[in-house]
């Protein structure tokens, strides 16, 4: 019998305790059904540009979970550190940037499951279902997973001083790349003030070279080259980041 | 003198708190080297550097030849190390838990599920294998700590605190597993304030307290190092004379005496055993008859009071 590899072992034992909890797997997609079918329909027949802002809705929406499930699978790492799960990682024969890459295909995988059901209801409504769509964007969205999962890995050497400023740190980022961004509204349609903002954060990349993928009108959006290098740039420095964190500044925090 | 584990001036704080001073111990290849010290005394810091889970501050320490700061994969490989507070898989089943941990060292396919029923069974956790870890009392998820390494079989067993929150039957069993894991060839280290587990695991005892190794020996030489600490009762067939209780008195390895009643006497002595062989003589000497003797040795409180001057209970563990 060919060995496993001590990483994807790790990997598969996550993984179990993922998707152990149905509730949580099923939380996500009722979830994504009453927003996009009561609140999105009720908020897409107020608008009048863009047209069908259902769809528009819906992409943000995608993305609004990712945010979400990637938080979590960062905030995990993190609350798994003051709960004694770290300390026993660092004590196994896997290297550090082995258990970096471990974490985050553990958050890929917990996003594809979480997103493909909801994906493929936006994608079969709106009519831009295909193969090469679809796998298109499962891969932007991965890599929007990756970025995010190594910003709040990066971010978890805040959380070895203090869980509590970490978690506040965590919310107010969140909610601020969240409303500042073009998860809701194309850039073209908000103030000036706010445009200025949400150019300069990467969610709106993010959001619109998904949107790009799923064929919106390019007027809707920012040039899907420009989010593509952001995309990328994101990804290489939050992986960069993350494998700095975890190398240099983790370890099993100090015993309560 | 082949050491599996060697401390070179490791020092380990955090911010201005100094939880680990300068230390240089040795553990010597096969040995049971128990460390102990009150809550707070640097041994949980100690293990957690050796095992790699923390960095050092200053210096470094081997096991088995290898460098924990330049190369820890290589000692985690050799190093196998059961937390004091067995936390974090709240979802998994013990069964899985264990079968994870085989997986990482090799175990697959039948051989990882026949050596995880056996340490289930070992562990008294078959009724358990298949509850939520959340779902277990202290003294289970402890008991699946533990044996964790029963599977691996580490070159270096560490085991911080491995019989808190376990009763009494459960003690003894983990202990004589201790002693079976040394028995097949590992190194083992246990920190411990209970000083009961220290007796009987100890084949040395390194005492530390306050983030400093205060003295490490084997527990007679311990008991030995303590001037007067064996007490020593006599009793006499008929009244002891003060010319016979001041030969006592000066005699070697007597701290002091005190006379209890006409024909008893208390003495305060070092190594008993060489001193009751002079007793008997001198208490010939003054045609004295001794009806008997009791000998009640220092425990090891005493000798941590001895070297440290506190308490064995006190503070919260680093």
């Amino acid at each position: 019998m060919v060995p496993i590899p001590r990483t994807m072992s790790l990997l598969t034992f996550d993984l179990r305790e993922a998707f152990d909890s149905v509730p949580w797997v099923v939380y996500y997609w009722a979830y994504f059904v009453f927003e996009y079918f009561i609140y999105g329909k009720l908020i897409s027949s107020l608008v009048v540009e863009p047209t069908n802002y259902i769809f528009y809705y819906g992409t943000g929406l995608l993305v609004l979970i990712l945010f979400n499930t990637a938080s979590w699978a960062g905030r995990s790492f993190v609350e798994g550190a003051h709960e004694g799960r770290l300390k026993y990682l660092l004590s196994l024969p896997i290297g550090r940037n082995q258990l970096f890459f471990e974490q985050l295909m553990l958050g890929a995988t917990v996003n594809t499951v979480r997103l493909i059901p909801p994906l493929a209801v936006i994608m079969w409504l709106s009519g831009t279902m295909s193969p090469l769509t679809f796998l298109s964007t499962i891969v932007v969205l991965t890599l929007l997973g990756i970025a995010v999962i190594g910003l709040m890995v990066s971010l978890s050497f805040v959380a070895f001083r203090s869980f509590d400023i970490y978690s506040a740190v965590v919310a107010g980022l969140s909610a601020l790349l969240i409303r500042f961004s073009t998860i809701y509204y194309p850039l073209r349609f908000i103030p000036q003030a706010y445009s200025t903002v949400a150019q300069g954060n990467p969610l709106t990349y993010g959001t619109d070279l998904l949107r790009a993928v799923l064929g919106f009108p390019p007027s809707l959006l920012l040039d899907p080259y420009l989010a593509t290098a952001v995309v990328m740039a994101l990804v290489v420095g939050t992986l960069f980041a993350g494998m700095f964190t975890i190398s240099h500044a983790v370890e099993g925090v100090k015993s309560s | 003198m082949d050491l599996a584990v060697e401390t070179l001036g490791l020092t380990k704080s955090y911010g201005r708190f100094t939880a680990l001073y300068d230390l240089s111990i040795g553990v010597r290849s096969g040995e049971i080297l128990v460390i102990l010290g009150p809550n707070g005394s640097g041994k949980t810091t100690l293990l957690h550097l050796v095992s790699t889970v923390l960095k050092p501050s200053g210096g470094t320490a081997k096991v088995m030849g290898y460098d924990i700061v330049k190369e820890p994969l290589k000692v985690r490989e050799v190093v196998g190390i059961s937390f004091q507070e067995p936390r974090g898989f709240w979802r998994h089943k013990p069964r899985a838990i264990l079968s994870f941990h085989a997986s990482i060292y090799g175990y697959e396919g039948e051989r990882r599920k026949k050596v995880v029923e056996e340490a289930l069974h070992d562990f008294d956790l078959w009724e358990s294998r298949d509850k939520r870890f959340m779902e277990l009392s202290g003294g289970q998820a402890k008991r699946l700590e533990v044996a964790k390494q029963f599977i691996q079989k580490p070159k270096v067993a560490i085991f911080d605190e491995p019989t808190s929150m376990v009763d009494l039957a459960g003690k003894r069993m983990i202990w004589d597993r201790i002693r079976e894991l040394r028995e097949g060839g590992s190194t083992v280290v246990v920190a411990t304030n209970e000083v009961r587990e220290a007796e009987y695991l100890a084949d040395r005892i390194t005492i530390m307290n306050g983030g400093k190794d205060v003295v490490t020996d084997n527990l007679r030489t311990l008991k030995d190092s303590v001037r007067g600490a064996d007490i020593v009762d006599i009793e006499f067939s008929s009244p002891v004379g003060g010319a016979a209780v001041e030969s006592l008195r000066r005699m070697e390895g007597t701290a002091r005496v005190l006379q209890e009643a006409d024909n008893r006497l208390r003495a305060y002595v070092s190594r008993s055993e060489d001193w009751l062989p002079l007793m008997m003589a001198e208490a010939a000497a003054h045609s004295l008859k001794v009806t008997s003797v009791r000998v009640t040795e220092p425990s090891l409180d005493d000798i941590f009071l001895h070297f440290t001057g506190g308490s064995l209970a006190s503070g919260a563990d680093t």
